[in-house]
């Protein structure tokens, strides 16, 4: 159903045909398919600047398995692109990844890599599409010879093959005319063009898992549904493990395998898209659902907003991150770090609900209770 | 394009007016010149008819209206005073060359040798080589490029000095382009060494700029070694700042070049300005100054047409660097 709504009329000059093969040749498997492609523990980064250490990500802990979507969803400023960043190891000074922090590929600790190491891990294990293509790619350099720089570094490739492969990946991006398009510059591009561009370049050499860093955030609607259709057949037909970070609950809407809730550098709920979907546990996942429109409005619904800011990450309050902007906020939650309660869902694939709240605490105060039952955001078939 | 080039024109013709009207007057204001210089031991007769032949004995007003005719008709400033026979066309014909030559090398080697500078500044930065070619810069900008040619002179050429250069003098006949090196070695860093300076420190920012660009996380995301990045797209973003700051150096270092001309004795067209200028040869001072103030007014009006050419940026790269 949701394959069907993406389908959307296309615009004349990015109409173009979706669905040739992405290979050029098949997908191996290394190493244990029970073993999760990625492990990401206990990760905390802080940049160092002059008010003092931003603490972007606290002690974020996630796992994506081999062929799966994974979507990383929250506010601006929450700390998705600093997680990004850090499984790509590209964080730079003032950032400093916190000592205990792993990230683990293929149960290969991605920070203590070697140079080497990590030139083959970069673009060749793991690709990443950047947010604004417009300055991810060298304005100064053609659009298919930064392809080419990929698959040159990756494999040993001669000039003419690259060239060739680089054409061809262009082409099954959906790029019409691929061979004029690679002598052109990325500002001959149009935005549409230049994220295909963008993930042909990261997908050059089938990397086996690819984070994409909202790579829609910049682009209209109907393009957006183009791009989401991409990555989705990169995964269907490849088997590629995808990570997809967005602040839009629509753009993940029939695409995520996993959904992870971000908020101030945590992780406050996690699950299976189903149950993020249709029984969300934590306030703030309610408020961001109740902050999407939806279809099965059919009144006029209020459109609610979530009122406040997120807290200042220089300075995190030491209870829930959320408190202050919490309906239900309760004197426990200024106080002490809310624990972890896990949800069981209905069926393997729904294992792993778990939602970081006071108040599902035994001893939260029964009108509290009856408050979030009234506040629950309930149901999911208007996202899907 | 071609009323931006048109329009600049007509401001270059008000500019060049206005630099020679200016000079003319000073040069008239300042009591005596070559001529006075020369015949100051005649009778007072022979003196006014010498002032007569030259014309010097009309009030400055007719002076100048009659050599700006003699400008804009012949292009003629007149007949030097000092040296009978010597025009401004006479001595550009004979003098240019050497100080082509001259501000070509100071021009290869200081912006290569400032390119380098400035990469490995950047590339090292805030580490002991960034801090080296700060010092050097700051020192070579402070330190005028006579003073530098002086020291070379000293150290470097004659019996006693390190590399046993000539102290002075230019190639002549057959190597006047090409050739006669050992002469122009000392001339070329002299110059060069500014050069180094301002292109080190442009090289540096620019490149700095791109460091920090979305586009070199991309390029590590790909795998890239730190020093791919920097040669591949960091080299390459910083090139349009650097190309666009060329030609205003050009008009910097014709000013530079006039001492170490001097100090050389480079047969240049700078050692003879400076002659002039000593001896008040109010005709060939008038002409050179016009001269010079011409070539500067055509580098800034180059560096504004590739600005301009820039604008939308890569268009420019693509159409003439590749
Ligand atoms: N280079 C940096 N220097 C200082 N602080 C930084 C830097 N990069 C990120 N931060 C801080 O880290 C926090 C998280 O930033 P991040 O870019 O991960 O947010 P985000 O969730 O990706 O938001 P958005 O949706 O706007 O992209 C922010 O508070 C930001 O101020
Ligand atoms: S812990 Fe308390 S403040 Fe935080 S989300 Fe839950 S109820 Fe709200
Ligand atoms: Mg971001």
């Amino acid at each position: 159903m949701a394959e069907e709504k993406v389908m959307t009329p296309q615009v004349e000059e990015e109409a173009v045909e979706i669905g040739k093969n992405w290979k050029a040749n098949p997908h191996k498997w290394t190493g244990d398919p029970n073993q999760p492609l990625l492990e990401v523990k206990n990760l905390r980064v802080s940049y160092h600047t002059y008010a003092g250490e931003v603490q972007s990500v606290r002690g974020v802990n996630f796992d994506v398995k081999h062929g799966e979507i994974l979507a990383v969803i929250g506010e601006s400023g929450c700390g998705k692109s600093v997680t990004a960043r850090t499984i790509m190891s590209l964080i730079r000074h003032p950032g400093v990844v916190k000592e205990g922090s792993q990230i683990l590929f293929e149960g290969k600790d991605v920070l203590s890599m070697s140079k080497k190491e990590l030139s083959q891990y970069r673009g060749g294990d793991c690709g990443m599409i950047f947010q604004d293509a417009l300055v991810a790619l060298d304005p100064t350099m053609r659009v298919g010879k930064q392809i080419m720089e990929n698959l040159r570094i990756h494999s040993k490739m001669t000039k003419k093959e690259a060239k060739e492969e680089a054409i061809r990946l262009l082409d099954v991006v959906g790029i019409p005319n691929a061979e004029t398009r690679f002598r052109q510059y990325p500002f001959e591009f149009s935005g549409g063009m230049r994220q295909r561009a963008m993930i042909a370049m990261a997908v050059a050499c089938q990397p086996k898992l690819v984070i994409a860093d909202e790579p829609t955030t910049a682009l209209d609607v109907t393009i957006q549904a183009q791009i989401m259709e991409l990555l989705k057949r990169l995964r269907d037909e490849d088997g590629t493990s995808i990570i997809l970070i967005t602040h839009d609950f629509g753009v993940v809407a029939g695409f995520a395998d996993k959904i992870v809730v971000m908020y101030a550098g945590q992780i406050v709920e996690r699950g299976s898209r189903k149950e993020i979907f249709y029984n969300p546990q934590h306030p703030y996942t309610w408020a961001l659902l109740g902050a999407v429109p939806r279809l099965d409005w059919e009144n006029k619904q209020m459109l609610r907003t979530i009122r406040g800011t997120p807290p200042d990450l220089v300075a995190p309050p030491k209870g829930c991150p959320f408190a202050r902007r919490c309906e239900l906020c309760m004197n426990v939650c200024l106080e002490e770090m809310p624990p972890v309660k896990e949800f069981p869902g209905e069926g393997p694939e729904n294992h792993g609900h778990s939602a970081m709240c006071w108040l599902y605490a035994d001893d939260a105060p029964a009108e509290v209770r009856e408050k979030a039952e009234a506040l629950r955001v309930k149901g999911g078939e208007g996202h899907e | 394009m071609a009323k931006f080039v048109a329009k600049r024109f007509v401001y270059m013709i008000i500019t060049l007016f206005l630099v020679f009207t200016a000079t003319f007057f000073l040069l008239a204001s300042i009591p005596g010149n070559a001529l006075t210089m020369k015949i100051h031991k005649l009778p007072a007769q022979a003196q006014e008819r010498i002032m007569q032949k030259y014309g010097y004995d009309k009030p400055a007003g007719e002076r100048y209206l009659l050599t700006l005719k003699n400008v804009v008709t012949k292009g003629d400033f007149g007949e030097s005073i000092a040296k009978s026979g010597d025009t401004l066309g006479s001595i550009l014909q004979k003098r240019l060359p050497p100080t082509v030559r001259l501000n070509i090398q100071q021009m290869i080697v200081g912006v290569t040798l400032g390119l380098i500078l400035g990469i490995i500044a950047a590339m090292k930065r805030a580490k002991a080589p960034d801090f080296i070619i700060l010092i050097f810069c700051m020192f070579m900008t402070s330190v005028p490029s006579l003073v530098i040619a002086l020291i070379l002179q000293l150290t470097l050429t004659g019996p006693s000095g390190l590399l046993h250069l000539p102290i002075i003098g230019w190639p002549k006949g057959k190597d006047l382009w090409f050739g006669g090196w050992q002469f122009t070695i000392l001339p070329t860093f002299a110059g060069a060494l500014f050069y180094v300076a301002g292109y080190a420190r442009t090289t540096k920012i620019a490149m700095l700029d791109s460091i920090y660009q979305e586009c070199t996380t991309t390029a590590r995301a790909i795998g890239m070694s730190e020093t791919q990045v920097m040669l591949h797209h960091v080299v390459r973003n910083s090139f349009i700042p650097i190309v666009t700051f060329l030609p205003g150096t050009i008009a910097g270092m014709l000013s530079g070049s006039l001492f170490i001309e001097r100090v050389f004795s480079v047969p240049g067209i700078g050692s003879y300005y400076v002659e002039c200028i000593t001896q008040r040869d109010v005709p060939m001072v008038l002409g050179f100054t016009v001269f010079y103030s011409a070539i500067t007014i055509v580098s800034i009006f180059v560096s504004d047409v590739l600005y301009g050419i820039v604008d939308p940026r890569i268009k420019l790269v693509s159409g003439s660097s590749r």
